[in-house]
């Protein structure tokens, strides 16, 4: 072969490379697959922004998917195009080598390149089947180790700041209105032909209500309006569910869901909260700086949890080292119950789980609950409790407490619902008095 | 004092009262205490231990309190106040028993008897709430102060418990060397002392000294009774080192001691029956613990010394019989147990050696050749001769001999009558099936067989008439009945109905554990949420 053979060759490569970018097909399929992940990308943030959870959940799902299919269409292309660049230089008793690397010393040493389907390393059997199969495989990998990137190692540092404030860590009062509501009297002609039984002419009906009075701010510390000692005035309290591979992590999230019980957990304690639910990974929680870390997360689902070793080591961190809390909630089912208990077992395995008592202080703080109210019964009757020093680092709820702060509250008698929606203001508030005290200590400390 | 009427009713209390797991005992008040009592305090607590006893502890609470108040007194307050914070302790209200109960015992009764128990209950209720510190604490202070009493002893066990949780090991051993040598054993404390030296022998012989695990089972056994121990408890630890590589030396060091061990005390073959027996269960023991090794030659060697010294004796056979399964060796085992002298359990032994090898040819012959030995009660073998057709899945042979069953034996009809039933289930015969099961009487059993049936036939209507039948009748398996039903209509494709069903399980049983599937299944299958479910657990 002669120098300027060779030329010739690069000369040949690079005009098809072109006129291949050139052809009206393909540039087409390129603009389409770079407009998909634009458009992916803004219904992400649209739906972020008016706040459509589970829409920005299929968004993200849906967008994954196609652009894994969309890259592996471009992989069979490129593919195919490269071998038959190779199988006609083949033919024209060329050399192997692509037009744009350097010449090797003996030409007739097998090529490397990926493309080319001799190449030594596809061996001599079935070259294009193994070239096809060590390409997906690749690809594949290549896929799900840059989702892994993006998605697991989060992003830059963000900061949870409750709300300024202070207030007592105490029951609120309960107080009882009496309302008389006296019935109907009815006048009857004695010498009516019909017969009527009389009622009791003066039978009153004692009804009784009980009425929340807010006597004093619900919060912990000194300082102005209901909050706790070491919030920001910027700051507010936040629901944010933890999300975890291998379940529905998002059941009953967002609008109509759990965003009630943010909402009714600032008319009940008269605290700034904020408008929407939010959603972090577990390796995002390594986000959040000490002190500035969120004083609660939710867990709920109803399949099982997969986690890494990575992960349990950040949700210890998390508890222990952030002082932080896990709000547990089974969703539906006594497998996960067993899987919640489980990823505990992990996650502080010299911490064994016990009954939560009906007088304990999350149990009477803000509100008194006589009783455990749940859904259905998927994971006991008993909520269980993970301490750490006599604080509760995890509180896990048996019966799906997140279906009864639904719209439609699961169908589930009023007095039931209500108790679920105190039960929830107990758990954050005491996620975040007992922060708010940690708070003070490290001040005081420094 | 009238003893004749106060007797029993102390009886009563001590035998009925409900204390809690491993406190017996401690919650009870003695005889002469209860004796102090007058008339009508006796009869007020009478009440309160009555509803104590029923488990309705909200009024038995009520009960107790209003002892306090009206006899404040009382020899019987102090024990009242008690019982009053175990009613708390089983309301759900640790916090309240702790602080307004146990304490208030200990703090204005501290010579009663029952301050003692109190500050053993305040342990354990912090315990049970995951404070840890403080049950700790709480724990100490029963041993520090009344080191002799039985509360001492629970305390104890607690802190055992409490270590396991914190991995201490160093401390949970000296809490076993403590019930093991320390304690006195009590009628009430013996079985938890017996039980802490059998867990200090295990860990002496897998981490510690031989030594020391053979003074923790003398501490318990009589010499006689220590190989059969030293087996039990060294084998197992042997048979833990032995999984793993690393520790695979120590664990055939351990075997070795312990064979040694017993070679050494084993007593002289005296004349009577009771001398060879006791000798030869020694030479089990030590057999037994050197098949763990998994050395074959020197279990065998073992067994050549008992066979010499002992003769072949069934029990000896059947032994050496069953080791050869468990080496794999089939053959040689079957070889043993045709030598028994009782023909009939030897031909047993083989026709089980053939079941577990999966042969069931060969195992039905060997059970055939006991129903001609056997005149007697050839039944057994009979029903083994069904059950291993049973096993094999040849559903018309088992069928055919359970039939023959019924006319032979006519005193169990009813039990072969459901093995007929169950073999057409198994073989996919429904109809015949239901016909069998209709004539057992062991209802909801057999309703729920046959609906089951119905359901394989796809007689829906059927189905759920029967399920509706166990739903009036058994009110136990009704939740579980109507949850079937649910599913019942699905399968027919009544969608709506199975809905309602469902909603139904979810409102009528809320609290069982079938709403809870009943729920999931409603979202989950359906999207619905409104599944008309919630409780309160009070």
């Amino acid at each position: 072969m002669t120098e300027i053979a060779h030329n010739q060759t690069v000369s040949d490569g690079r005009q098809e490379v072109r006129a291949q970018l050139r052809r009206p097909g393909v540039r087409l399929c390129l603009s389409l697959s770079v407009g998909f992940l634009v458009v992916w990308q803004v219904c992400q943030f649209l739906f972020g922004w008016v706040d459509w959870p589970v829409m920005r959940t299929w968004a993200a799902r849906l967008g994954t998917s196609g652009a894994f299919i969309i890259g592996l269409l471009w992989v069979i292309w490129v593919l195919e195009k490269g071998a038959h660049f190779f199988q006609r230089r083949w033919v024209a008793g060329l050399p192997d080598r692509p037009v744009w690397r350097p010449k090797p010393k003996n030409e007739a040493i097998p090529g490397s390149h990926p493309l080319d389907p001799r190449a030594w390393y596809y061996g001599r059997k079935n070259q294009r089947l193994n070239q096809s199969v060590a390409m997906l495989s690749t690809y594949t990998a290549t896929f799900f180790l840059l989702f892994l990137l993006l998605t697991r190692i989060g992003g830059c540092s963000e900061a949870y700041e409750m709300p300024a404030g202070g207030g007592q860590q105490m029951t609120i009062a309960q107080t009882v209105r009496v309302q008389k509501i006296i019935r109907k009297k009815f006048i009857v002609s004695s010498f009516s032909p019909i017969s009527f039984k009389v009622p009791p002419i003066d039978e009153v009906k004692l009804q009784l209500m009980e009425i929340t009075e807010h006597a004093y701010k619900v919060g912990y510390g000194e300082g102005k309006g209901a909050g706790f000692a070491g919030g920001t005035n910027s700051g507010m309290v936040r629901f944010i569910r933890l999300e975890y591979a291998g379940g529905d992590w998002d059941q009953d999230f967002g609008i109509g869901a759990d965003v009630n019980m943010l909402i009714e957990y600032g008319v009940r304690t008269q605290q700034k909260v904020a408008k929407r639910t939010e959603s972090r990974t577990i390796a995002q929680l390594k986000n959040f700086p000490i002190e500035k870390s969120p004083p609660m997360v939710y867990l709920t689902g109803q399949k099982s949890i997969s986690l890494s070793d990575n992960e349990v080591r950040i949700l210890r961190e998390y508890l222990l080292d952030k002082h932080g809390m896990i709000f547990g909630d089974n969703g539906g089912s006594a497998g996960f119950h067993n899987q919640f208990v489980g990823m505990m077992r992990r996650v502080l395995p010299n911490v064994r789980p016990s009954r939560v008592p009906l007088d304990d202080q999350i149990h009477r703080v803000p509100f008194q609950i006589p009783f455990l109210p749940y859904v259905a019964p998927h994971g006991g009757k008993d909520a269980l409790g993970w301490r750490v020093d006599g604080r509760l680092v995890c509180y896990y709820h048996p019966g799906d407490i997140g279906d009864a702060w639904t719209d439609d509250h699961s169908g589930v008698a009023p007095e039931i619902y209500e108790a679920c929606y105190q039960l929830g203001t107990n758990v954050i508030f005491y996620a975040h008095a007992e922060y708010s005290k940690w708070l003070e200590s490290r001040q005081k400390r420094k | 004092m009238n003893v004749a009427k106060v007797l029993p009713a102390a009886l009563a209390i001590s035998l009925f009262a409900a204390a809690p797991a491993g406190a017996d005992r401690l919650d009870e008040l003695s005889l002469d205490r209860w004796a102090k009592l007058r008339e009508v305090e006796r009869y007020q607590l009478n009440i309160a231990e009555k509803y104590y006893r029923e488990k309705n502890y909200k009024v038995a609470a009520a009960e107790y309190e209003k002892f306090l108040t009206l006899y404040e007194t009382s020899e019987g307050a102090a024990y009242s106040q008690l019982k009053w914070s175990l009613c708390q302790v089983q309301l759900k209200k640790h916090n309240t028993a702790i602080k307004e109960g146990f304490q208030s015992v200990v703090d204005y009764w501290p010579d009663a008897p029952e301050a003692v128990a109190a500050t053993y209950f305040i342990g354990q209720a912090y315990k049970d709430i995951g404070e840890i510190r403080k049950a700790k604490k709480a724990y100490q202070l029963v041993l520090e102060d009344y080191p002799k009493h039985l509360a001492a002893v629970y305390a104890t066990v607690d802190l055992i418990d409490l270590t396991t949780i914190s991995r201490d090991e160093k401390a949970r051993v000296q809490l076993w060397k403590r019930l093991t040598f320390e304690t006195t054993r009590s009628k009430e404390a013996k079985n938890i002392c017996v039980q802490a030296s059998q867990q200090l022998a295990t860990w002496s012989f897998e981490f510690g000294s031989f030594e020391d695990g053979i003074n923790a089972l003398e501490s318990t056994y009589a010499e006689e009774q220590m190989p059969e121990q030293i087996r039990a408890y060294a084998g197992s630890a042997a048979g833990r080192l032995l999984k793993d590589d690393k520790t695979q030396k120590r664990g055939l060091q351990v075997i070795d001691t312990g064979v040694t061990w017993i070679r050494t005390h084993l007593p002289e073959i005296g004349t009577t029956d009771q001398e060879k027996q006791l000798a030869r269960s020694q030479y089990y023991a030590m057999v037994d613990l050197q098949a763990v090794s998994g050395r074959e030659q020197k279990v065998r060697e073992i067994y050549d010394d008992i066979l010499k010294k002992f003769g072949a004796s069934d029990e000896t056979l059947l032994r050496l019989g069953n080791w050869y399964k468990t080496t794999d060796r089939w053959d040689a085992a079957r070889q043993q147990f045709q030598k028994f002298e009782d023909r009939l359990e030897g031909q047993n032994q083989v026709a089980q050696s053939y079941r577990q090898q999966q042969n069931y040819q060969a195992a039905v012959a060997a059970y055939q050749k006991n129903v001609a030995a056997d005149t007697e009660n050839p039944t057994q073998w009979t029903a083994q001769i069904a059950g291993t057709w049973v096993d094999a899945k040849k559903y018309p042979e088992a069928i055919a001999v359970y039939t023959e069953l019924l006319k032979s034996d006519p005193e169990n009809t009813e039990k072969w009558m459901w093995q007929i039933a169950t073999c057409h289930r198994y073989a996919g015969k429904y109809r015949e099936a239901i016909g069998f099961y209709r004539q057992c009487n062991n209802f909801p059993t057999n309703y729920q067989e046959m609906a089951s049936c119905h359901r394989a036939l796809k007689e829906y209507n059927e189905a759920v008439i029967l399920y509706n039948q166990i739903v009036g009748g058994a009110p136990k398996s009704a939740p579980w009945a109507m949850l079937q039903i649910g599913y019942t209509y699905e399968k027919a494709g009544k969608k709506e109905s199975a809905i309602r069903t469902f909603q139904q399980v979810c409102r009528n049983y809320p609290k069982d554990r079938y709403a809870s599937q009943a729920h999931t299944h409603l979202q989950n299958q359906y999207k619905i949420t409104v599944t008309l479910g919630g409780a309160a657990d009070k």
